[in-house]
């Protein structure tokens, strides 16, 4: 601690407590043996993870959101990381232009992007289909992973790149055995926070889903509209401890990346 | 021809030229330092040579073969670049034997070269380490054997010792230099150090202003600077304003120079710090010697050598190296500076 002095720790402490005690209070729900959303629970139990369990609805939004979230991810990379490629380094006329036009989707009010899908799959018969909400989704993941891997590649030093290049490697095997290697905890970040966007996207998922087809955040919307009873505070203990499973594993996947040199001495 | 030919090479960028019609042409087996100051264009000009960048007019050529506009991985150019640019993610040994994993090479045959490229740069056993665990020495040597193992049509050096402490650059000066002569390979060794260039090459090229200025051997470029420039950078120089008496003749210092001078315009006198003598006040001049005479301003011990002060009636200065065992003369005394005509050289004014 350098200069931080008593009262700013205890600031801080205030402020991670505001944060962290929904959390809390979340917790303490999932645990609940009423009936009712009732704080602080009269007495605590597992009767609704019981009752989550055998939730068919909430079972089958679960499901589609983690496909979408993995073909969203899968497809994000797929587009967005050769298109990085080509704007970090082809260095062609209209880069920059390119660059500002893939931000724009990030300024835009998710709103508008879930009004104008709408509008736009309609009549495609896209509303309600795992490849419709794939696609809205990607309007979020795609620009965000175009935008971190732009900056990432630009970031690497021109030089190793030429280094192969000299020692025979063409275009192609240089990206292949030295720029996407180096890469790699960019695009590993890039993945799991593709896969969180994805999985959390309430607003675009509102707008496209339908009653065969829900994301698990509407259909989540969709039962507190109905009901109060704990079984939410469960569902949402389920997703903190998945999300907190994604951030260790990539925190691991991206030491392990770095072990393997990417850092600079 | 030679085996290395760059003919009018220029590189343009957006608001500067970085090489200006560059021509150049190393011998099989040579070693050719191109020197000069920072911002010259040596580094371009290594970099067109690997095909790194384009240049926009001009044409290389080796072993009779254009290769201007040929793709970098296939020039087979052997390139040291001066931040080592080594693989961080392979270690030592698949660092070196990138090349040779790209070019098909054999496994058997792959490990034998990684191996015998290690012991010529004396890094036996440390094939399995990552390049951060490497000291800067250590890491010009991979990216050197790395360049050498994959038998280059040319060498390529951009700085390499620049990154080194002295004592290694030193000791690294050396040990290129013979692996170049033993394998006789041509090389191409960018340095703005001097003695780098005096002591590691055959021939150097004194860049200035993406141009060559002089191309020659160490003597030449030192003995008989061609211009100005070269005269100043390459090495240490008094460069000394001459007046032109009345029968058209030199002076400095009020003094008669034994050198002939170039007809018309203003002229400044050149020699070099060790080639002057310090005599007592009044001695008279031998056959073929140039005389001037001043006080002594102050000595300044440099190690190996004293560097004297001397002013002239008119206040400006030259500067005599005496060896550092002899004692200097007093601040203030009356002394002659001599050197022999020969020494002397005499470069037009206005010309940088
Ligand atoms: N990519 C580039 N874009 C613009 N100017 C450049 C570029 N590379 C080099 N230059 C300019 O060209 C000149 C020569 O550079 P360089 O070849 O690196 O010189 P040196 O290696 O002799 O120090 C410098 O003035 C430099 O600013
Ligand atoms: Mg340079």
């Amino acid at each position: 601690m350098t200069g931080a002095g008593p009262a700013l720790s205890a600031a801080a402490g205030v402020v991670y407590a505001l944060i962290l005690s929904p959390i809390v209070v979340v917790l303490l729900l999932a645990f609940s043996a009423d009936n009712f959303i009732l704080f602080p629970p009269s007495g605590y139990s597992l009767r609704w993870f019981i009752q989550l369990a055998a939730n068919g609805p909430l079972l089958n939004a679960l499901l589609l959101s983690a496909q979408i979230a993995v073909a969203v991810t899968a497809l994000s990379l797929l587009i967005g990381v050769p298109a990085a490629l080509a704007l970090a380094k082809g260095g062609f006329r209209g880069a920059e232009a390119m660059k500002s036009f893939f931000l724009a989707p990030l300024l835009l009010p998710t709103l508008i992007i879930g009004l104008a899908l709408l509008l736009a799959f309609t009549p495609l018969r896209l509303t309600a289909t795992l490849p419709g909400l794939a696609l809205g989704h990607m309007t979020i993941t795609l620009p965000f992973v175009i935008r971190m891997m732009t900056t990432a590649f630009a970031a690497m030093p021109d030089d190793i790149e030429a280094a192969a290049a000299t020692l025979g490697a063409s275009p192609r095997r240089v990206i292949r055995r030295v720029t996407l290697p180096l890469a790699a905890p960019g695009l590993i970040a890039c993945a799991a926070l593709s896969f969180l966007l994805s999985f959390d996207e309430t607003v675009i998922s509102l707008f496209l889903s339908g009653p065969r087809a829900a994301t698990l955040p509407v259909e989540m919307v969709r039962y507190v509209e109905g009901r109060t009873d704990p079984l939410i505070a469960a569902l949402s203990m389920v997703l903190i401890v998945g999300t907190l499973v994604i951030v260790v594993l990539v925190e691991r996947l991206v030491g392990v990346a770095r072990a393997f040199g990417n850092e600079r001495s | 021809m030679a085996y290395l030919e760059l003919s009018g090479l220029t590189k343009r960028y957006r608001d500067s030229v970085a090489v200006d019609g560059l021509s150049l042409s190393v011998e099989r087996g040579e070693s050719v330092a191109l020197l000069g100051p920072s911002g010259c264009g040596k580094t371009t000009t290594l970099r067109m040579l690997a095909g790194l960048v384009e240049p926009n007019e001009g044409v290389i050529a080796l072993d009779g073969a254009e290769i201007t506009r040929t793709a970098a991985h296939r020039r087979n150019m052997g390139y040291v670049f001066q931040s080592y640019a080594l693989f961080p993610h392979l270690d030592v040994a698949r660092n070196i034997g990138f090349g040779l994993e790209e070019r098909g090479v054999a496994r058997a045959e792959r490990e034998q070269r990684v191996e015998d490229a290690l012991q010529l740069v004396r890094l036996q056993g440390l094939g399995h380490r990552r390049p951060r665990e490497l000291s800067g020495g250590q890491q010009q040597r991979v990216a050197l054997a790395r360049a050498l193992v994959i038998r280059p049509s040319v060498l390529l050096l951009d700085e390499s010792l620049s990154n080194l402490d002295a004592k290694l650059r030193d000791a690294m000066r050396h040990e290129i230099r013979e692996i170049q002569r033993s394998l006789a390979i041509t090389t191409l060794f960018v340095t703005h150090d001097q003695v780098e260039a005096l002591t590691m090459c055959d021939r150097i090229a004194v860049m200035n202003r993406g141009r060559i200025a002089q191309i020659g051997s160490a003597t030449d470029i030192y003995e008989r600077p061609a211009t100005r420039f070269v005269a100043t950078f390459v090495g240490r120089a008094n460069m000394l304003p001459a007046e032109r008496g009345a029968d058209g003749r030199l002076t400095l210092w009020g003094e008669a120079l034994p050198a002939a001078a170039p007809s018309g315009g203003e002229v400044d006198v050149f020699v070099r710090p060790q080639r002057l003598k310090l005599a007592p006040a009044g001695e008279p001049a031998g056959a073929d010697m140039a005389r001037v005479s001043g006080h002594v301003l102050n000595s300044v011990f440099v190690g190996d050598h004293i560097e004297v002060i001397v002013a002239g009636p008119g206040g400006q200065r030259l500067t005599v190296e005496i060896q550092s065992g002899d004692a200097p003369p007093p601040d203030g005394a009356e002394v002659a500076v001599m050197w022999r005509a020969q020494d002397t050289l005499v470069f037009p004014r206005e010309a940088a």
